[in-house]
């Protein structure tokens, strides 16, 4: 029994920690909630100051991060984003 | 002869205290006329680049104010305009405003740019500060206000050759007017407020220090536009000989101030601070570089500046070096400069620096005297207007007010102090005629849209080139043209320029849309533009979403055209996910209590009761001592002299005589509940007040010391006592007073500076040594900080013979009792030797702390405090008398220690601030706040625990959780926290963020 445990918790280990290959052109898709009195505002100075950004982050503006429930990040991975940005 | 009282106010200038006092005035009923000289508002503050101690961006604080202004119905602007006469009395003016021609036409011109692309003529451009060109047509900024061009006369090919027109030519709205004149108007108005703002010192006098000579020295408000991201080298810190990135930088303070022979005697106030801020922002721009401040003292007299400079010193390695520049050369050939120092202990050293900046200083805006003339006000001695401490915002002529720069040197909080001050005493004045002269806006019936499909319109803004340049905003509204529920799209130059509002209202009525989205800039400046105009159309305002493509893509992804573009239409499509689940708001309106509870009743307090007072309003003093009067009834002179007892019983007589004063002494406040412009507070002795506005002036206490032997001979007493002394007995000829001043500041754990001491030290000093000028003192101090035009008694505490001795935190004077003869030790860094001396009387400065009471009253209404225990404001540089809760107010010592004129000046602000809370009937309550569904609500309190605001609260008729929607402030954390989603924010529903979610994944 201990030997078959141990070979299933490999087996599970192998299949959640291998990463697969990162093809060389990918480019993460990112999505941001950002709170509209801060970290939206940041992103508005960043274009203010003309700073660059990569174009893979969409930001979704909240009254505040406080508003943000985990079912939003949940949905946003459950579609296929590779990153969630929370920020304020 | 009383004639009836006019209903408006002229404000002439343009900077940040004259917009404050006309946000305020235009939004407590009143109409105000803005005269403002050059082409745009904005005055000083939009010319810099980041502002102490917070480092925030100056332009993003300030641009919303001059929007906002822009847009007030009941402000009228008349920029490129001057005020030639004026004749009447307080309450009925006549004043004659002379308006230059502009050459283009305001009223057509959209701001669109393309005259100025075209303009052949090149000028240098003196909003730049002479570092780079502008054209011969111009806006003085690109945020300018209002959003429209200039011609430059002197300068224009075509007023000086006859030939040229090109921006007629080009100008695709016909704005240009070559044939406009010069107009005379004639403007009734019931008070003026004078806001001309200041004039730097021209460096150049000083041949010395190489300004003008040597192309790498520059001038401090140069530096500013370096440093900007807008300005001539886009934020890159470059020097204009080479544009090599200089890596040793020197700031030389004090360049026209504090030098009564060759420049200005005052001190300009702001100049450590500044320098402070440019050496760290140039740091962060650039980690090569290695600021080094020269400076004569370190005057970080401000609230929190202390910590400022220590975080510049310890943690972004700003080297300050104390000592005066004698000379700046250039090194042939490297465009490097030499400069010659005398170093604290006297020597003269030489070093090397790769740029060199100037540290100028403020003087009185050059036509001051001129200007003094025409509005027949007094000026001071140095033409600034004449004020007295009792009347910081008065000028010698009633009903003419000042505020700002023009009443001394002072930096921006003090100036929006001032504004707000002077706004509240203008409330006062014309409280009778309030509400005559303003238009009420008529709105058309809202259209009921339930039952409608949605029908969405798209509006893709061009931004002149600032949008369009990097995303094909055709192709944008072709692609939000395709999507479901689109009936409309289409592009546009100016989404925001006023022909465009009225085309988005036709556009709704002719495709009968029942939502909106112009993607455009962000909505944190547009939104409420494009909701008024959705409403005036008929609609309700909150069907309507604004796309950030510009500053979120075309204005970061610049270049990069096709991926910009793809980026524009994902954001279009999010938007136009979620306006599919828009729905109508309905706003409430709650109506105000028009009266105020002013807590604490020392001078903050009872200044704040009489201006609100005398603008009609109710008010209820709280003091929970027996008598009025607080931390004053101490003093007895102040700085210049005045008699600060009489001003004290002639106040405290106002407060008690006052009709609509009540005064409530030896009370406490048991409780408050309730919001802004509800409030019910019940007091100690359980009586009842609703008042619609909260003031807390609870003022300050005085540092006991422990120090320096207190207590231990009664030889050694502080300032207060020996100020007692003085009133009443002449000082024995002969008789030396030590003075030893930062006792219980600038140190742990009152690691702040106190502000008033050194005046305290100054003032104490001349009394001694005019009234027995026999007599000796001696001042042992860090730093004198008699900041401001405070500085002429400083000299004159010098000329009459008072010594002043530095000492440093590690090596502090010793004081040893001998009976009536008291010996002090110290060491004298300019002499570098050990000092000894003996006195009769040891006199300790000692600072200021925040009263006990100020935790309970912080607890109470859930107010901020910083480390050192004072009430921290809503904003430190736009909002310094407002609470971040709304209706709450702050003034005096409980924000800061402050000198009584300043103190002054805040009470009055806090007055005109609740003023315009209090002039409403009703206020509306934004529609952006948390809806709770009750019959899916659990009552787990979750909701009731998490709430900043206490709106959730359990309802006590049946024990389950209720929700006041006029405490919610929308933030929406109920709603993330709710297990069973029974709270909602409206516009950011759960369904509406997973729309949009959806919409790019």
């Amino acid at each position: 029994m201990g030997e078959q445990a141990v070979a299933v918790k490999e087996d599970v280990i192998s299949t959640v920690e291998k990463p697969g290959e990162i093809p060389p052109e990918w480019e993460p898709k990112i999505l941001a909630f950002a709170c509209h009195y801060c970290a939206f505002a940041a992103a508005d100075l960043a274009g203010v100051m003309r700073l660059s950004y990569p174009m893979n982050v969409k930001i979704i503006r909240l009254p505040c991060t406080g508003k943000l429930d985990h079912y939003h990040i949940l949905r946003a991975f459950e579609r296929g984003v590779d990153g969630v940005f929370v920020a304020g | 002869m009383t004639s009836k009282k006019i209903g408006s106010v002229m404000i002439v200038g343009g900077g940040i205290g004259s917009m404050q006092a006309a946000l305020d005035l235009g939004d407590s009923g009143y109409k105000v006329y803005l005269i403002q000289k050059d082409s745009s508002m904005g005055g000083t503050m939009v010319m810099l680049d980041k502002t102490f101690p917070t480092g925030d961006c100056a332009m993003c604080m300030i641009s919303p104010k001059m929007v906002e202004i822009a847009r007030h119905p009941n402000v009228d602007i008349r920029t490129f305009a001057e005020v030639t006469h004026i004749e009447g009395e307080p309450g009925n003016f006549s004043v004659k405003v002379k308006q230059q021609p502009r050459y283009v036409d305001p009223e057509k011109c959209t701001g669109c740019g393309l005259c100025e692309k075209k303009c052949p003529k090149l000028v240098v451009s003196e909003f730049e500060q002479q570092l780079t060109k502008r054209k011969a047509i111009y806006s003085m900024l690109n945020q300018a206000v209002p959003n429209t061009r200039v011609i430059d006369y002197d300068n224009c090919l075509y007023f000086q050759r006859g030939r040229c027109r090109a921006c007629e030519k080009l100008c695709p709205f016909g704005a240009i007017n070559f044939e406009d004149t010069a107009k005379e108007i004639e403007l009734k108005t019931g008070a003026v407020i004078l806001a001309p703002g200041l004039d730097r010192h021209n460096p150049g006098i000083h041949q010395e220090l190489g300004f003008g000579r040597w192309p790498n020295v520059v001038s401090s408000i140069q530096f500013e536009r370096i440093l900007s991201a807008s300005g001539p080298f886009m934020g890159e810190i470059k020097r204009p000989g080479d544009n090599k990135h200089p890596e040793k930088v020197a700031w030389i303070q004090c360049v026209g101030s504090r030098d009564p022979h060759h420049a200005n005697p005052w001190c300009s106030s702001v100049c450590c601070m500044y320098a402070t801020k440019q050496a760290v922002i140039a740091k962060e721009h650039d980690a090569h570089i290695q600021p080094t401040i020269f400076y004569m003292e370190m005057r970080a007299f401000g609230k929190d500046f202390d910590k400022y400079v220590d975080r510049a010193k310890n943690d972004y390695g700003v080297r300050y070096q104390r000592g005066m520049v004698s000379a700046v050369h250039e090194e042939a050939g490297t465009g490097n400069l030499i400069m010659r120092y005398a170093d604290t202990d006297g020597t003269i050293k030489e070093e090397k620096f790769d740029m060199v900046i100037l540290s100028v200083g403020i003087e009185p805006h050059k036509d001051a005297l001129a200007f003094a003339s025409i509005f027949g006000v007094e000026p001071n001695g140095y033409g600034f207007a004449k004020t007295t401490q009792f009347k910081p915002v008065e000028t010698s002529r009633p009903g003419i007010y000042v505020t700002g720069t023009y009443q001394g040197p002072k930096d921006i909080p003090e100036t929006v102090i001032q504004g707000s001050a002077v706004a509240g005493s203008a409330m006062a004045l014309l409280s009778e005629a309030r509400g005559t002269e303003v238009v009420e806006k008529q709105l058309p019936p809202e259209r009921d849209i339930t039952g409608e499909d949605c029908r969405i319109g798209v509006l893709v803004c061009h931004c002149g080139i600032n949008i369009s340049q990097t995303v094909d905003v055709k192709q944008v509204a072709a692609v939000a043209s395709e999507q479901e529920n689109v009936v409309f799209a289409d592009d546009m130059m100016y989404a925001c320029a006023q022909d465009s509002q009225d085309k988005i209202k036709a556009l709704v009525k002719e495709h009968n849309l029942n939502r909106l989205i112009v993607a455009s800039c962000t909505p944190r400046t547009h939104q409420p533009l494009f909701q008024e105009t959705i409403r005036d159309a008929g609609l309700n305002k909150y069907l309507f979403e604004l796309a950030d493509i510009r500053e979120q893509c075309s204005w970061c992804h610049m270049g990069q055209k096709e991926e910009a573009t793809k980026k524009a239409i994902d954001i279009v499509k999010m938007n136009i996910a979620k306006v599919r689940y828009l729905e109508p708001v309905k706003t409430d309106s709650v109506a105000v209590t028009p009266s105020a509870l002013v807590i604490g009743g020392g001078i903050a307090g009872m200044t704040t009761a009489l201006a609100i007072g005398d603008q009609g309003f109710d008010v209820h003093l709280i003091e929970k001592e027996d008598a009025l009067g607080g931390l004053v009834r101490n003093l007895y002179r102040t700085l210049d002299g005045s008699d600060v007892q009489t001003f004290l019983k002639t106040t405290m007589d106002s407060v008690l005589n006052h009709p609509r004063i009540h005064v409530h002494l030896g009370k406490e406040i048991r409780k408050t509940d309730g919001f802004v412009g509800n409030f019910k507070t019940v007091l100690s002795d359980d009586s009842g007040i609703d008042h619609g506005a909260i003031v807390v002036a609870s003022g300050g206490i005085e540092y006991e010391p422990s120090e320096y032997g207190f207590g231990e001979s009664e030889r050694i007493i502080t300032q207060r006592t020996l100020e007692r002394e003085l009133e009443q007995n002449l000082p024995k000829p002969g008789t030396h007073y030590v003075m030893i001043q930062c006792v219980g500041s600038r140190e742990e754990p009152e690691n702040y500076c106190s502000r008033i001491c050194c005046q305290d030290a100054v003032k104490n000093a001349i009394s001694i040594k005019k009234k027995t000028p026999d007599a000796n003192v001696t001042i042992f101090y860090r730093d004198i900080r008699t900041y401001g035009l405070r500085e002429d008694f400083y000299r004159e505490a010098r000329n009459l013979g008072v010594l002043f001795v530095r000492f440093e935190p590690d090596r502090k004077p010793e004081v040893i009792s001998r009976g009536n003869r008291i010996e002090i030790k110290a060491f004298d860094f300019m002499l570098q030797k050990e000092l000894a001396m003996e006195a009769d009387w040891i006199v300790l400065s000692t600072g200021l702390k925040p009263h006990p009471s100020t935790e309970k009253t912080g607890k109470m209404y859930k107010l901020t405090r910083n480390p050192d225990g004072y009430f921290l404001e809503a904003h430190v540089k736009l909002r310094p008398v407002d609470f971040p809760s709304e209706g709450i107010f702050v003034a005096g010592l409980a924000h800061a220690p402050k000198n009584l004129d300043e103190t002054i000046s805040q009470a009055l602000a806090a007055a005109g601030r609740a003023g315009v809370l209090l002039s409403h009937d009703r206020l509306a309550v934004s529609g952006i706040i948390a809806k709770h569904n009750r019959d899916i609500c659990m009552s787990c309190l979750a909701c009731v625990r998490v709430c900043p605001f206490d709106s959730p609260y359990i309802d006590p008729e049946d024990g389950r959780v209720s929700h006041n929607e006029v405490k919610c402030m929308g933030c929406g954390i109920c709603a993330g926290i709710c297990p069973a989603k029974a709270f909602q924010v409206n516009n950011f529903r759960d369904d509406q963020i997973i729309a949009m979610i959806d919409a790019v994944t």
